[in-house]
């Protein structure tokens, strides 16, 4: 059976920079560097292109799509796909941002903000192959993706719609043609509560307590080895798949294993993942394989780690069906964004004084 | 999978419910140590208390884990009862993980006594050593060593209350070691505090001590240059001086008390008289000086010498930046292989 003419069983959809490329965009320097690098230079996050690939491995019957929705400037699509196809990822669509567009119309808003862009191109990729397909979302701290894909998975499942979604665009000034489109595309849509998980990678290594009012659907992950096991929980891979994941990042990125078994005792603390599931693949590698010396011990400090928090965990909160401000949690968002921006300042200064 | 899985990490395991300031201080500490330093972190604490701090504290939990202890012992428990009332307590647990190589060095801010017992009952000594030494800096104007460091080394001061002549020579060793591989000073003086310079005058296990220490071979690692009196310690004449750890510990809190009481004759004096107040802000940058020579939390902590794993013992008030010094200094011990250094020296 030809790739495309199979059943989609699972949506991925990435943001790129800070989320699949470690891209650093913060000054202006590095953004100048980022627009002339070529392909081969960008670089991947550790283990996402493993991780990407394990989740469209083929299979007989059905298959996984990927779309990326990135802020990058449409300018770059070329060097972009190019990359893309280095690491072996063959996406389904490949959105830019149409910036020059956006500074040659004067709508400097649609240049930094990132809601009225993102939730669009979000909601108009729905071919009529994803209907009742179940979803996952990767993307990052750096900027307003926690909000912007809970906003997106609460307009799918017709939570969020009408008046409160039109004064929620209003509020994040996204422009009115494109609240509009927006507005217009979410009365057509059916509803369907589709997205199952969003992954949050903590570029800035965000304290993972300030995205609970997202959870427990959202995971702050430091790294893709985490998320690949919540990935293994969620049946979307399998044991060998988060063994190759975790080889990849060491062999690729200098990860050992102790900060693997850390960033795995990490997610289990934090309640997002079982204790089982570890014990689980244990038990799916035991099985499947004869396991050297070197991985069992890899195994027994799994167990020793699970073991030192003496069944602790924490409770996650439960899904919540009431009414979530995200008006309030956009301008969180926000002035974190801006926080950032100004401890890099400081640091950067403090940093030229000699001080430090 | 291939040898790289093999172990090339420094853990350092933090008493995570030690100290007046625990555990948010230590949490604090080893968010810290987490973002800005190579060697990995284990909190040992009760979880439940340490995981709600650490998921508000910007961190990398790739080099940060917890492990589970649910007791308390309190600062100002004895530590026979300490130990043996509470079972799986903070520090014990420390202590049995550095002993089962889970761990390579420990830092605690709580109870010194308690430390060491729970240390000795799972962590063998040296060979040759049979008590254990806490080395605490004093501030001297003159800097010692490769690293220009401003204070010298006294111990023991409080980990062992009795000691004999052979432990007072052993602590000459193992304080040499420590200024040879921490303070980067090749060859240390070593001096005993006593009440004469005069090698017979003084207590009977300080008299033997010198002829012990007198007596040794030309030694290329350290220069045993006799006795000291108080007033010499403060001078910095050596750059180790050895005492009992009674006598230590004496010393020690008569200086933090002397310290704490300069600060508050100078504020006094500051809020009486207008002179005053304006000497004062002259010398101001001069007591600034001063005030960073003595800031002890620049300097981490003390090592708790004779065990077989380096341990670092803080300040019972120690907040995030001693811990996080302490937590240096014990990595770079477990780093430049300071353990193996002390007992290569003791034969």
């Amino acid at each position: 059976m030809k790739r495309d003419s199979k059943r989609v069983e699972h949506v991925f959809r990435w943001d790129l920079d800070k989320t699949y490329l470690d891209t650093d965009f913060d000054k202006v320097a590095d953004l100048v560097k980022t627009a002339f690098q070529k392909a081969e230079e960008k670089r991947t996050i550790p283990g996402a292109g493993a991780l990407l690939r394990a989740l469209l491995a083929e299979v007989p019957e059905t298959r996984r799509a990927v779309y990326f929705i990135s802020g990058s400037p449409r300018q770059m699509r070329k060097v972009l796909e190019k990359k893309l196809e280095i690491d072996g990822i063959r996406p389904d669509a490949f959105v830019l941002k149409p910036n020059l567009q956006n500074l040659l119309l004067l709508r400097f808003r649609a240049l930094r903000g990132q809601l009225g862009y993102k939730l669009r191109a979000l909601l108009d990729h729905q071919p009529a192959e994803l209907d009742g397909v179940p979803e996952t979302l990767f993307g990052d701290d750096a900027e307003q993706d926690a909000v912007i894909y809970s906003i997106y998975a609460e307009v799918l499942a017709g939570r969020i719609r009408g008046d409160r979604l039109s004064r929620l665009l209003q509020s994040a000034n996204v422009y009115s043609g494109d609240a509009k489109a927006i507005l217009a595309r979410v009365e057509a849509m059916p509803h369907q509560d589709r997205v199952r998980r969003i992954f949050i990678k903590l570029d800035r290594k965000s304290p993972p307590g300030r995205f609970r009012p997202y959870m427990p659907r959202l995971v702050p992950v430091y790294n893709y080895f985490q998320a690949a096991l919540v990935l293994f929980q969620d049946s979307l891979l399998t044991a060998n798949d988060v063994v190759a994941i975790s080889l990849d990042m060491i062999e690729n990125d200098g990860y050992n294993p102790f900060a693997l078994t850390n960033s795995m005792q990490d997610v289990v603390r934090r309640g997002h993942l079982a204790a089982e599931t570890i014990q689980n693949i244990g038990r799916s590698l035991l099985a499947d394989y004869a396991v050297d010396e070197i991985a069992r011990r890899f195994l027994d400090e799994f167990a020793g780690r699970i073991e030192a928090l003496h069944g602790y965990q924490a409770e996650l909160p439960e899904p919540s069906h009431e009414e979530v401000d995200y008006v309030s949690l956009l301008e969180e968002e926000l002035s974190a964004r801006k926080r950032h921006k100004q401890q890099q300042r400081l640091a950067d200064r403090l940093g030229k004084s000699g001080l430090f | 999978m291939n040898t790289r899985l093999e172990n090339t990490v420094v853990r350092i395991a933090f008493d995570a419910m030690g100290g007046y300031n625990a555990p948010q201080a230590v949490v604090k500490a080893a968010a810290r140590a987490s973002l800005e330093h190579s060697f990995h972190c284990v909190l040992v604490g009760d979880g439940s208390q340490l995981d709600p701090l650490l998921q508000n504290e910007t961190h990398n939990p790739e080099k940060l884990s917890i492990h589970h202890a649910a007791g308390v012992i309190s600062l100002g428990s004895r530590p026979d009862q300490a130990l043996g009332g509470v079972g799986d307590t903070s520090i014990e647990r420390a202590a049995a993980l550095l002993g089962s190589d889970q761990v390579d060095a420990l830092v605690t801010a709580g109870n010194a006594g308690v430390a060491t017992l729970a240390i000795k009952r799972h962590v063998p000594m040296l060979q040759g050593i049979r008590r254990a030494a806490i080395a605490a800096v004093i501030p001297t104007p003159r800097r010692r060593g490769a690293k220009k460091d401003p204070f010298c080394l006294l111990l023991d001061v409080g980990a062992s209350v009795h000691t004999e002549a052979e432990d007072l020579s052993s602590f000459a060793v193992m304080g040499a070691a420590y200024a040879r591989c921490i303070s980067e000073n090749p060859r240390p003086t070593v001096a005993l505090l006593s009440v004469s310079r005069e090698a017979d005058v003084g207590p009977d296990w300080v008299v033997r001590a010198h002829r012990l220490l007198a007596g040794r071979a030309v030694d290329e690692h350290f220069e045993f240059i006799g006795n000291i009196e108080g007033h010499q310690l403060l001078s910095g004449e050596a750059d180790v001086v050895v005492c009992d750890g009674f006598t230590g510990n004496i010393t020690v809190r008569l200086l933090e008390g002397m310290a704490d009481a300069a600060v508050d004759i100078a504020k006094a004096a500051y809020e009486k008289k207008l002179s005053w107040r304006l000497g004062l802000s002259m010398l101001s940058g001069g007591l600034e000086q001063l005030r960073r020579l003595t800031d002890w939390e620049q300097y981490g902590g003390a090592p708790l010498l004779g065990f077989q794993k380096p341990v670092l013992v803080t300040h019972s008030g120690s907040g995030e930046r001693a811990l996080v010094n302490a937590a240096r200094v014990a990595a770079r011990a477990v780093r430049e292989g300071l353990v193996a250094q002390i007992q290569g020296k003791l034969g």
